[in-house]
């Protein structure tokens, strides 16, 4: 039984289409997987996948190492430092939860949430090896592992949390089997809260400083091969435009005709971008991590801003999304969603 | 790593049936005190692999714990003592665990175990 789903808290009002399946173009990327758990891949990775593993969403694609666990584990003390402040709803998602209940934290970061409620017990996880160092210098229980893939047992957690991490996942089939894992790992009756961001940024200005990733940047990227050969008149990662007006023009263009992500710079389709990271060149370890970075071309300098500019990969959500992927899942009800600060937010109860 | 995080990790290598419990490897072993919890004991007596638990415990060169326990031990204090101390207490700070299929060894460095796979165990 699926409990109805409470609008309560929904306080996003904006002339947003409804969720409505009907209205979906075979187009877009993820659409057409709806009920398709076997063929998760946007047209992009299609090509790449089937020559490693098809049909296989544990596996991490090459534009999730590359563009989130590399950039992760290059910028972790940074980002650590600028991610102190909590969100209230996760917060209160938290603190609402009974005395003595265990808590897992998927993709916990820095481990800003572990701990938050004192009367509960928190086990946190994260792929990056440097972010997990930086929760356990803070006595935090955590060990490095795959949100998607999970090492747990079934049904030992509480309940679990995914904050701002599904949005790193590159395909339908991993965002799904991510919250599948959540599912998975907490008991019957169980809470799971998962936080995304947002297609609708408040902040409008913010989405044109990203960088939207449209077919022929991806199929450069992350495609079989040199990354920058494909065609003389391809952009390099160095000349990726990351927030001047005058390479937005350059975007629309490559946007054009290539269907799939709609083309565009950041119009209402595009939903997979490269959000840019400051890493100010007194945080970065320009004899290390950044240095080499910088050789390999995963980052570029920006000597305005004394910068190195990495790029972070992020599929964000639209209305509805969330809620879409859980649609077939039979254990799951959704007992909340709403809108907050930017990001779509869902809370599920593990049925059965 | 605590023998809370120990009772819930399971190998996931492909093709692996029962991945747990992971054998532990120590070579180094720390304590941390911290508060007692009852709600959480309780709560988590009733999920714990009580055996898995033991065993662990015992490769960590804890001995205290009984073979078998039921919920009414919970009443002891002397019993919640040792529980407490045995589930949240003890660290593997260094050392690995192995997977009891596979073989394969996942590190735990600086009390941080990396679950992580290799592509071919996906």
């Amino acid at each position: 039984m699926r409990a109805a789903l409470r609008r309560s808290n929904h306080q996003f009002h904006q002339t947003l289409q409804p969720l409505n399946p009907a209205v979906v173009t075979p187009s877009r990327p993820d659409s057409h997987s709806r009920t398709m758990r076997d063929d998760p891949d946007p047209p992009f990775l299609s090509e790449r996948r089937s020559q490693s593993k098809p049909g296989c969403p544990a596996r991490t694609p090459d534009i999730e190492k590359k563009y989130v666990h590399r950039i992760y584990d290059a910028i972790a003390p940074h980002f650590s430092s600028t991610r102190f402040a909590k969100w209230p709803k996760v917060a209160a998602f938290l603190k609402s939860l009974p005395r003595g209940c265990l808590v897992l934290d998927a993709g916990c970061g820095n481990g800003k949430y572990l701990g938050l409620n004192p009367e509960c017990c928190f086990i946190g996880c994260d792929i990056s090896p440097p972010l997990i160092r930086i929760c356990a210098d803070k006595d935090h229980e955590v060990l490095v592992a795959d949100a998607v893939n999970l090492p747990y047992r079934t049904g030992f957690g509480d309940a679990a949390i995914s904050i701002a991490v599904l949005h790193h996942l590159s395909t339908e089939g991993r965002r799904r089997r991510a919250i599948e894992e959540l599912v998975r790992v907490v008991k019957r009756g169980g809470l799971v809260l998962i936080t995304v961001w947002a297609v609708e940024q408040e902040d409008k200005s913010l989405v044109s400083k990203w960088t939207p990733l449209v077919d022929k940047f991806a199929e450069e990227w992350i495609g079989p091969g040199s990354p920058r050969c494909r065609s003389p008149s391809s952009l390099s990662l160095e000349s990726i435009p990351e927030m001047d007006s005058a390479a937005s023009t350059e975007n629309l263009a490559l946007g054009e005709g290539l269907g799939g992500f709609g083309g565009g710079k950041g119009g209402k389709d595009q939903q997979e971008y490269f959000v840019p990271w400051h890493l100010p060149y007194h945080r970065a370890e320009i004899g290390g991590t950044s240095r080499g970075a910088l050789e390999s071309g995963l980052a570029k300098r920006d000597e305005k801003k004394r910068a190195v500019v990495y790029n972070r990969y992020y599929h964000v959500f639209e209305e509805g999304e969330l809620e879409r992927l859980v649609s077939d899942m039979d254990n799951v009800a959704v007992v909340d969603r709403f809108f907050d600060k930017s990001n779509w937010c869902i809370i599920l109860e593990k049925t059965g | 790593m605590r023998l809370l995080t120990h009772n819930m990790l399971s190998s996931n290598i492909k093709g692996v049936a029962n991945g747990f419990p992971l054998r532990i490897v120590a070579e180094k072993v720390i304590e941390k005190p911290v508060e007692m919890n009852h709600d959480f004991l309780k709560n988590m007596f009733a999920k714990l692999d009580w055996k898995a638990f033991v065993d662990a415990s015992r490769s960590l060169g804890y001995v205290e714990l009984p073979d078998e326990a039921d919920a009414s031990m919970l009443e002891s204090s002397e019993f919640l003592n040792k529980f407490h101390h045995a589930l949240l207490e003890l660290h593997l700070e260094e050392g690995a665990l192995v997977c009891p299929e596979t073989g394969r060894k996942f590190p735990v460095n600086k009390g941080i175990p990396n679950m992580l796979l290799h592509e071919d165990e996906v």
